[in-house]
């Protein structure tokens, strides 16, 4: 949509969103139908494999359902409350909130200062490219295992320990102990490693597409390269991308699960669970479809909440 | 108006040099360090179970058993090589109607200027924020219900359909520059003809990226194929990998190298894709 | 990009699937197993079994099914570990097709009100009296059976015999004090006493603890028994066991996998029968077995009672058929009970009188096992459920990792068991 998401002061004014705000009044069904055949397949196919077990969904966070999945009485709002009652369930909201504070900023200027590493680098670009987006070919409950196994056990030999070892410290139990809780450690950084080439490759892509004109126009204007063309050029043009980047960042953060659950395995998951591991154990473990629907539509709302919030911040997106 | 930059020549080649070394410094050791889990992988598979489980540890095995990946290929219990065709298939499938229908909607998000665009955008995210370890029970059940269990179309098609996709390029064609659209409705296209001659070729670099992405995402996948495939010759790698994560019998070694060598086909891919996610405009930018 | 229009785009991609389908995998799909016969007049039944790692197990069900005349049966060998098989069966009973004959640790409470299991006294009650009490209590719900076991699982504390006469440690360990204390005595810088998982031993001992205390979790007559100072001081016991420097803090494997003890990274471990005959061939004669200690004098050992269970679909279109299968598998035919749990790992049949003829149990080691089996054995209703152990493993986690006071953990445990609890009782 052309039109500007927020009133607020725009970085990037144009005189062509007023006009073309006034073309879209005239809608026309022409409009419609274009618009329609390019969105419909994807359209058509939400709607059967989204929608439809959302509503579903919905209808069964309202009712009772244990071990089936068709609602077999009535239960109110009794299933919102329990959760919202239960201390096992709240905890795990409120540490992952605290987790998106800090992940999300983390990845995203982290993804953002790769691509600009790499971007910029004279020569092994495609070395570099390659050997940071690697990891994400690598799935989350594998990297989870090396994580585990290999790099952050709590025997001598670990990886990790190892190196201690060499600064003659003693082993750390790495997941295992709460005192400090250093499975932060080991959670971070696996999901770094996984996470950031994907980004970095978004971000390269993005800055790929902002025009060299501009940044040559900015030059013979007097700009000096570096954090004049950075903070000036490169950081508005990429906002679209930024955009997208932060908030697909949240709903990750909201949504982690696999390697939490491969990592704090067994008693450890007393120690930390997501929101994620906790509703999995209650609709796919107890099997009470009615509480974990209404878990995943607080999850929802939780992460519409911040949506909303990013959205009122910084929009959704302007066209150029 | 095009003119020649003159730029002076570089005054302080030491700060200059400096940086650079500074610069390939940090992306060596970084690199490094993002190649530590790989090499990990890798050594694990080609060392025995004891080596693996040892409290004696080492970081390079006495040996190289490279007859594990033999061992991989012949396991009658394990059908490896037939997975990964199947997830070959199922990837390249879902990547092909995954781009494509998000591209288009994408698009049709990003430029059309339908009253209702925005609406139809956030319904779009949406999807992105249910969590689908919860509703894949509900997707399940209308999947079992069409018949469609342990079917090619069962596997592939409830994958086709992405808010990620369609939302990452919707982003990309709204930074799109209007004046190549612009010339092209000079000449007479409209909106479908812009598209396939104009916007597309020129952004072979975000829709490189996003079908390697789209395929990891597919090839990795577990727990649809693991639901849906209802015996073994609708097993995707990851299902066979999964065989020796049991409860009995410890098979890390097979594991690793099995591992390894499923990521191989997405590292072919991706050395293949990637000089098109730098290459972004065929015809590049502003001329005049 | 081709320049070429997106409609035939698309029309090649739906041919190309339906080609694909022609061939391949739905091909495939459609008769696995077997030359497609002319068994029209035979039932078809699916039969599920989740992975089992040992060698020769999957031969083995498929052997079974084969012999099996009355009905043409499909094995279909699930893999994954954990909570995975469980997962795809609970989800597969909701759709279209569920399989008609599979196992799962136990039949749930909610499964049974919701009409998804077949009950199965008429196969069983003819022998009910040749199954140990404790392997029926979960399958038994409103005083109908709902499965039938085909294997128990055991764990106890395997030790090397050696280290504990070079430690002067003269006999078994009859208390958890003992334990402890051996554990101490037996740990220096390269080997560590006992080992009980990665977690602090609290996956591994969650129930035996409470059970080593002399105290139930959830009665037959569903009242939550667990809240009381010996099972707190249970709990308490293993907080001082993680303090006491003997545990094993970590390996690279969990509890149930051998690897530690056959490596000599610790002088116990916990772990089960299964991993028997594996030791044996690492170690030889130098291992002993116990069961986990009582709490004190005045409670007996525990050790842990488990295993896997014949289910029936209620959705099967061949109920009967199914029923006749199961009963000729676990009733009724000795070699293939025996066979099952002794030839490919070691498991006690289910049925008293064959683990009684079955060689391989009745000597040595193994014969202990299965007494500790019989005289220790502990088992939970089926009302206790997923969300009540979660309850549980967490406070266990508090008493032991955050030091929190035992018995008020109990409690609020207890108090989330029983909302949970009445749910499943409404």
């Amino acid at each position: 949509m052309s039109s500007p998401e927020t009133p607020a002061a725009a970085l990037m004014p144009s005189i062509g969103e007023r006009e073309s705000a006034r073309r879209v009044r005239r809608s026309s069904i022409k409009t419609t139908l274009i618009f329609w055949s390019f969105v419909a397949p994807l359209m058509l196919g939400l709607i059967l494999f989204f929608f439809v077990p959302i509503i579903w969904s919905i209808v069964l966070s309202f009712s009772e359902a244990r071990a089936v999945i068709l609602p077999t009485g009535f239960a109110g709002l009794r299933n919102y409350r329990d959760l919202l009652q239960d201390q096992q369930f709240t905890s795990s909201l409120l540490t992952f909130t605290i987790f998106a504070f800090f992940i999300v900023p983390t990845t995203f200027l982290c993804a953002l200062g790769l691509a600009l590493l790499v971007n910029s680098a004279k020569f092994a670009q495609g070395f570099f490219r390659s050997v940071f987006f690697l990891p994400t070919a690598c799935s989350y409950v594998l990297a989870s295992i090396v994580w585990k196994m290999s790099i952050f056990n709590g025997t001598r030999y670990g990886l990790a320990n190892a190196i201690l070892h060499l600064f003659n410290l003693d082993p750390v139990q790495w997941i295992s102990s709460p005192n400090p809780p250093w499975y932060w450690l080991v959670l971070v950084t696996v999901r770094l490693w996984l996470q950031l080439g994907m980004y970095m490759i978004i971000f390269i892509a993005g800055l790929q597409e902002i025009p060299r004109e501009l940044y040559e126009a900015a030059l013979v204007d007097g700009a000096k390269r570096g954090w004049q063309t950075f903070w000036y050029i490169t950081v508005p043009q990429l906002r679209n991308t930024s955009i997208a980047i932060l908030l697909l960042n949240i709903i990750a953060a909201y949504q982690a699960f696999d390697e939490f659950w491969n990592i704090m395995s067994g008693g450890n998951q007393s120690l930390l669970r997501t929101p994620l591991m906790y509703l999995y154990n209650v609709a796919l473990g107890s099997q009470d479809y009615g509480l974990g629907s209404a878990g995943a539509m607080i999850l929802t709302i939780i992460i519409i909440f911040f949506t909303l919030l990013q959205g009122r911040l910084l929009g959704f997106g302007r066209s150029n | 108006m095009s003119t020649s930059v003159v730029r002076p020549a570089p005054r302080v080649t030491l700060k200059k040099a400096l940086l650079t070394t500074l610069h390939y410094g940090v992306l060596i050791v970084l690199a490094l360090l993002f190649l530590l889990p790989f090499y990990l992988i890798v050594r694990n598979g080609l060392a025995t179970e004891q080596e693996i489980t040892s409290p004696n540890w080492t970081f390079f095995p006495s040996a190289l058993h490279f007859e594990n990946i033999g061992e991989l290929f012949s396991d009658s219990e394990v059908p490896f090589s037939d997975g990964m065709v199947n997830s070959a298939l199922i990837a390249f499938l879902q990547t092909v109607g995954q781009i494509l229908i998000s591209l288009l909607a994408g698009y049709g998000l990003a430029r059309v200027p339908y009253r209702y665009a925005n609406q139809v955008f956030y319904t779009i995210l949406l999807t992105l924020m249910i969590p689908s370890a919860v509703i894949y029970v509900p997707t399940y059940v209308v999947v079992s219900y069409l018949g469609w269990l342990s079917t090619l179309q069962g596997l592939v098609v409830p994958g086709i359909f992405s808010g990620f996709t369609t939302f990452l390029f919707r982003q990309f064609f709204l930074s799109f520059p209007r004046e190549l659209e612009e010339a092209g409705r000079v000449d007479g296209l409209g909106y479908w003809g812009t598209f396939w001659r104009i916007v597309v070729p020129n952004s072979y670099g975000i829709i490189a990226a996003l079908s390697v992405i789209t395929f990891i995402q597919s090839w990795n996948a577990f727990l649809w194929p693991f639901v849906v495939g209802q015996d073994r010759t609708a097993w995707t790698v990851q299902v066979v990998l999964s065989n020796f994560l049991n409860a009995q019998v410890l098979n890390l070694h097979e594991l690793f190298i099995g591992a390894a060598v499923a990521i191989l086909p997405l590292m072919v891919l991706f050395f293949l894709l990637q000089r098109y996610i730098v290459e972004g405009y065929k015809q590049s930018g502003l001329k005049g | 990009m081709a320049h070429g229009s997106t409609q035939s785009r698309r029309h090649f991609l739906r041919y190309s699937a339906s080609l694909a389908l022609s061939g391949g995998l739905l091909a495939a799909c459609a008769g696995t197993g077997g030359g497609g016969g002319s068994n029209s007049d035979l039932p078809a039944l699916t039969h599920w079994y989740h992975q089992y790692g040992e060698k020769g197990t999957h031969e083995a069900v498929q052997r079974y099914a084969k012999q099996y005349t009355k009905a043409k049966v499909t094995v279909n060998w699930v893999p994954g570990t954990g909570n995975e098989y469980p997962d795809k069966v609970r989800t597969s009973l909701l759709g279209s097709n569920p399989p008609d004959v599979f196992e799962l640790p136990n039949p749930t409470v909610d499964q049974v009100k919701a009409g998804l299991v077949v009950p199965l006294d008429d196969i069983i009650s003819p022998v009910l009296n040749d199954f140990n009490e404790n392997a029926l209590k979960p399958l038994r719900i409103n005083g109908k059976i709902y499965a039938i076991k085909m294997l128990n699982d055991m764990s106890m504390v395997y030790y090397r015999k050696g280290l504990f006469q070079k430690a002067g440690i003269e006999k078994e360990p009859q208390t958890i004090d003992e334990l402890i204390s051996a554990a101490k005595k037996l740990s220096n810088k390269d080997m560590k006493g006992l080992y009980i998982g990665s977690d602090g031993g609290i996956d591994a001992l969650l129930y035996i603890l409470g059970w080593a205390a002399g105290s139930e979790f959830l009665t037959e007559d569903n009242k939550i028994t667990f809240v009381n100072e010996r099972v707190a001081g249970a709990y308490e016991k293993l907080r001082e066991l993680n303090a006491s420097g003997g545990l094993l803090p970590d390996a690279p494997v969990f509890w149930w996998s051998s690897e530690p003890f056959k490596q000599g990274m610790c002088a116990m471990q916990w772990c089960g029968l299964w991993a028997m005959p594996e030791i044996q061939a690492a170690l030889g004669d130098d291992f002993g077995v116990f069961p986990f200690p009582a709490l004190d004098a005045q409670s007996k050992p525990a050790v842990g009672f488990g295993g896997w269970a014949e289910m029936i679909s209620a959705k099967s279109k061949h109920i009967d058929a199914a029923k006749e299968y199961v009963k000729w598998l676990w009733i009724d035919n000795t070699d293939i009970q025996i066979d099952w749990n002794v030839g490919y790992g070691f498991h006690v049949p289910p049925r008293k009188s064959i683990a009684a003829k079955t060689d391989k149990l009745t000597k040595g080691l193994a014969a202990k096992a299965v007494e500790f089996l019989n005289a220790y054995g502990h088992s939970n209703t089926p009302y206790w459920d997923n969300a009540m152990q979660l309850a549980l493993t967490d406070a266990v986690s508090n008493i032991v990792k955050h030091n929190a006071d035992a018995m008020s953990e109990l409690k609020k445990a207890a108090d989330k068991c029983d909302k949970e609890l009445q749910k499943l009782l409404s």
